[in-house]
């Protein structure tokens, strides 16, 4: 037993597994990090992924080609990010209840439409795994990090690069100063409504690229409620991650290397209640955050709908 | 007090003065639950012959949605088939989705309020709420499934999704070239636990040196886990697979994008999604279920029985995928319809846990 | 104009962007209607209806209303308190598994005694769930969101192994079906119902809650302080108040609302612990509890509204035969157009 807990083949298996694991939760998560990091808190995410993820299974399904999928389902969730933006800028609406709106509409619509388009369960060929030369070669590292499809590569690169945005461009400066203190944002020039909104909507666009994920670069099929919580999970780790991309990564990955170690443990037969395992992933988070990172500020208007000129 | 908060209130004071006008009030009429004695049905309170125009309403509770390849559909398409063929004799209604035991409970009770002459709740889990409301309604009969306890208008339907599992593991030991075989489960409960064990004897009678891995998402539909458990099988060696519930499509596609592995599907062949990968299935013959229901209620029998689903009955079929079924060796094939006659003839019993 | 007219007449003015916007949605929820092949005008009927026009369905609205109610008044107690808590689902299944525990293990008692300790039981159980969050934000500040989020699976979880293991029925391992659920609680211990009904004398429980809640947030100096601490926790440093143990309080509070709401649906609906037992209620009472403006008096008839919705929508389901996702769809639209429209009643605030 010790010996096939220790074999390479188990943890090329682990690290690969939670690697595709992480994916669709880090689009979620990081397009979330910019909605709250401009002060909106967005709890819709989860509908939006729904929303990318049929109308991603939908594109490449009648047109047969992936990368439309992802670009149908990039669509609808900005579309949808529009609609939250609006409500939440514009009317101002308590961004806890509209979120479980919009969650609400999302996964209606997504399970609605598919019924109308499609009405039974059938596939796709969704994007094969890309071996990248001399790279996917290296023991180890080369079958987990190296032998997956494009769209995990997009995931992994999109961390650095929102870390960039956010921390060493004017636009992120700006952002970072709407969800801090919009009236000494508003007072310095920086127009708070249109910075909420491309943020807002670029967590829309990214959750529906983490719903297309799921259909066509994980799944390759659609079902109803294919989600199954991942939305939720993703807010809670911006919080894990305190709002910044490689914290973000951190809480992602860490949580899903132990979901995958406990599917591992369950194959081997710990001897273990299934359940237990299957808890594992959720109360390691929640142990971590309590022991290791402890307060998490946060964006001081978060969720505080800002009006111009004072109420 | 609050202006805004007043005015919503004052917005709905609209329905809920309707409410009061015609609402009992709950208060000083609660009385203790009225548990009726268990009354035996008795065929002689409508002797008279059934009106000739009378149609017969069947209405379908289901857990997940009525197109997920396995437990639901298998059971929809079986009523419907009944209806096909009683046309408009047979009335037929569905409300899918009901997982929250709370919601079917309402659908329940609507359907019997209106008239509804069979009421089937399709899952272990509606066996309280259904036993609750049958008595309530003692000429509408119930039916859930998979179960034991009946009532005096209350069937319970039994699927030995044992037997099926016992052949299906048979051909599974027999095909496996890595001696590595997976089953990933739903919750270990009900019908999982069933088919699961059988599964696992039948892999023992042909060869006792193949090793079955054996899993559980924990949830029903948790089609993504379910797909990256296959893989952790895969990855472990096995290359043979199976599982239950809705989730199961999700094993199905990960066994499809591998080479050289196999899937076994139970509720529902799901070969039409994976052509070069689902070997054989075993299959629900739901509508000889239903059908049994319709006669015994017509026949003023409203319950009391317990509709078991196997081999010797028919209700129960295994099913190869013509593609595939040349790749079996015959005398695997042989022993598995050997297994088949036995569990018909009653030779074979497998034995739960 | 009618806008100043309106004015003046800021109630009626309230009334009737509440009423409009809920129109709204509903024409926004008929093309969806039709787009499903359904006939708008017939479907809408039993959802506008259903609800009110029989026993059945008002009875039925109340079954649902009762857990909104309560759980909703513990997301207000929270609120008040600075808290957001979206752990209520948790927290209504450990107040599930704790009622039902406690009242199998002493089922030997007379009945009444028994609810008591259900009742206790049920508070205590979710209180305890939500002490976790509570004590973690107040003692080293970790965020309460990811807290609950992931404090909800837990208990899901947790609930699955309990009935698949140590609380199972006895008769379903017997028999060999081994279903996941446990044993039924003895009669003694279910709620009082209205004959032929499932409405249960858990409503009266919830009505009562709500009259303590107001009494507890309005007329108490604990209530008065909570309150200052959600509003302004500076202040209340200053003026004394120590933030930790309000925060640590307002939430056992609210968890153990879930909680009862929790023990209620044990002992007046189900009879016994499975799967499923909670129907989403711990995201629906956000809404009720935001929708009643977090005031006892307002969350009430919130409660009503939503319990209502939910079983008019699931009456249109089954009269029209309309998939299920077109239900949730109508929600969606219902409570995004209200929040939305929230903004016209606001301005003269």
């Amino acid at each position: 037993m010790v010996e096939q807990l220790l074999a390479q083949g188990f943890i090329i298996g682990v690290l690969a597994t939670s690697i595709r694991l992480t994916a669709p939760m880090l689009f979620a998560a990081l397009g979330e990090m910019f909605a709250e990091r401009a002060g909106v808190l967005n709890l819709g995410v989860e509908g939006i992924m729904l929303m990318g993820a049929y109308f991603a299974f939908w594109a490449s399904f009648t047109s047969e080609s992936p990368w439309l999928g992802l670009v149908a389902g990039m669509a609808i969730g900005g579309l949808m990010g529009l609609g939250m933006a609006f409500i939440s800028v514009n009317l101002r609406a308590n961004q806890g209840i509209s979120g479980i709106g919009i969650y609400l509409l999302g996964w209606g619509l997504s399970s609605l439409f598919f019924r109308l388009t499609f009405g039974a369960i059938s596939g796709v060929a969704g994007f094969q795994p890309v071996n990248i030369p001399i790279l996917s070669a290296i023991p180890v590292l080369g079958p987990v990090l190296f032998q997956h499809n494009v769209v995990v590569y997009i995931a992994l690169l999109l961390v650095p690069l929102s870390y960039v945005v956010l921390f060493k461009t004017t636009f992120g400066l700006s952002l970072r100063a709407v969800g801090e203190n919009p009236e000494a944002a508003d007072t310095m020039g920086i127009q708070v409504y249109l910075i909420q909104y491309v943020c807002v909507i670029l967590g829309g666009i990214l959750a529906g690229l983490a719903g297309a994920f799921l259909t066509v670069g994980q799944m390759n099929m659609f079902v109803d409620n294919i989600t199954a919580g991942r939305g939720f999970i993703a807010i809670a780790l911006v919080y894990f991650g305190r709002w910044s991309p490689y914290g973000i990564l951190a809480g992602s990955f860490l949580f899903s290397i132990v979901d995958a170690l406990q599917m591992w443990m369950q194959v081997i037969g710990f001897g273990v209640p299934y359940e237990v395992l299957v808890m594992q992933p959720y109360i390691l988070t929640v142990l971590v955050l309590a022991l290791a990172v402890g307060r998490s500020g946060g964006p001081a208007a978060l969720s505080k709908p800002y009006v111009r000129g004072g109420t | 007090m609050n202006r805004k908060m007043l005015g919503f209130a004052l917005a709905l004071l609209v329905p809920l003065s309707a409410l009061a006008a015609c609402g009992p009030t709950p208060v000083p009429t609660a009385a203790p639950v009225v548990v009726t004695k268990e009354v035996p049905v008795v065929v002689t309170a409508t002797p008279a012959p059934t009106k000739p125009a009378k149609v017969f309403k069947v209405a379908l509770i289901l857990p997940s949605t009525m197109d997920d390849l396995a437990w639901s559909q298998s059971m929809y398409q079986g009523v419907k088939k009944v209806k096909e063929e009683m046309g408009p004799a047979m009335e037929f209604t569905v409300s899918e989705n009901l997982y929250k035991i709370v919601d079917a409970g309402a659908a329940i009770r609507d359907y019997a309020g209106k008239g509804y002459d069979l009421v089937i709740a399709h899952g272990s889990q509606y066996q309280t709420v259904v036993r609750d409301i049958a008595r309530e309604f003692p000429k509408t009969s119930f039916a859930y499934g998979t179960g034991f306890q009946t009532g005096p208008n209350i069937f319970a339907y039994d699927p030995q999704a044992q037997q099926g599992g016992y052949m299906l593991g048979m051909l599974a030991a027999g095909m496996t070239k890595s001696g590595k075989v997976g089953i990933v489960g739903p919750v270990k409960g009900g019908d999982a636990i069933k088919y699961n064990e059988g599964f696992k004897q039948g892999v023992a009678a042909i060869n006792p040196k193949v090793i079955v891995l054996e899993t559980y998402t924990g949830s029903f539909a948790e089609f993504v886990k379910a797909k990256e458990m296959a893989a952790t099988h895969m990855d472990a060696g096995a290359d043979v697979l199976t599982g239950t519930a809705q989730q199961s499509v999700s094993i199905t596609k990960a066994a499809a994008e591998r080479k050289g592995v196999y899937m076994l599907c139970s509720d529902m062949d799901q070969s039409k999604l994976a052509p070069d990968t689902v070997l054989a299935s075993q299959i629900y013959q739901w509508d000889e279920v239903v059908r049994r229901m319709i006669t015994l209620n017509k026949s003023g029998i409203l319950g009391g029985e317990r509709l078991v689903l196997d081999f010797s009955g028919g209700k129960l079929q295994l099913v190869y995928n013509p593609k595939l079924e040349g790749n079996i060796p015959k005398d695997l094939k042989d022993k598995v319809e050997k297994a088949k006659q036995d569990i018909i003839s009653g030779k074979l019993e497998i034995k739960l846990p | 104009m009618v806008t100043s007219w309106l004015k003046e007449r800021p109630l009626l003015n309230d009334m009737l962007v509440s009423l409009l916007a809920v129109f709204a949605a509903f024409v926004v929820g008929a093309g969806l209607l039709v787009l499903a092949g359904a006939d708008p005008l017939v479907a809408y009927r039993p959802l506008l209806l259903g609800a009110f026009s029989s026993r059945y369905g008002i009875t039925e609205t109340l079954v649902k209303a009762t857990p909104l109610l309560l759980v909703g008044l513990g997301i207000a107690v929270a609120f008040r308190g600075g808290i957001l808590n979206i752990g209520a689902e948790g927290q209504l299944i450990v107040g599930t598994i704790a009622t039902t525990w406690v009242v199998l293990a002493f089922k030997g008692l007379p009945g009444p005694l028994l609810l008591l300790l259900a009742l206790a039981a049920g508070f205590l159980g979710g209180a305890l769930w939500g002490a976790v969050p509570g004590v973690l934000k107040a003692k080293i500040g970790a965020n309460e969101i990811l807290i609950t989020i992931m404090m909800n699976q837990i208990a899901a979880l947790l609930l699955g192994f309990l009935i698949r293991g140590p609380m199972i029925d006895a008769e379903e391992v017997a028999y060999g079906t081994g279903y996941p659920q446990s044993a039924l609680i003895p009669e003694g211990s279910w709620l009082l119902r209205l004959p032929q009904t499932r409405l249960h004398a858990g409503l009266l429980l919830a009505l009562l809650a709500a009259f303590l809640v107001y009494v507890f947030l309005w007329r108490t100096t604990l209530g008065y302080q909570i309150r200052v601490v959600g509003t302004n926790p500076q202040a209340a440093r200053y003026g004394g108040i120590s933030v930790a143990r309000n925060l640590i309080i307002a939430t056992c509070i609210s968890s153990g609302l879930a909680g009862l709401a929790g023990m209620i649906e044990v002992t007046g609906v189900h009879h016994r612990l499975l799967d499923g037992i909670s129907a989403g209620y711990g995201f629906t009472a956000i809404v009720v509890a935001l929708f009643g403006k977090l005031h006892p008096l307002g969350i009430i008839p919130a409660s009503f509204l939503f319990g209502a919705l939910l079983v008019g929508a699931d009456m249109m389901q089954r009269t029209v035969g309309i998939p299920a996702g077109l239900v949730n769809s109508i929600q969606g639209l219902v409570v995004v157009f209200v929040v939305s429209t929230e903004i016209w009643q606001r301005r003269r605030a």
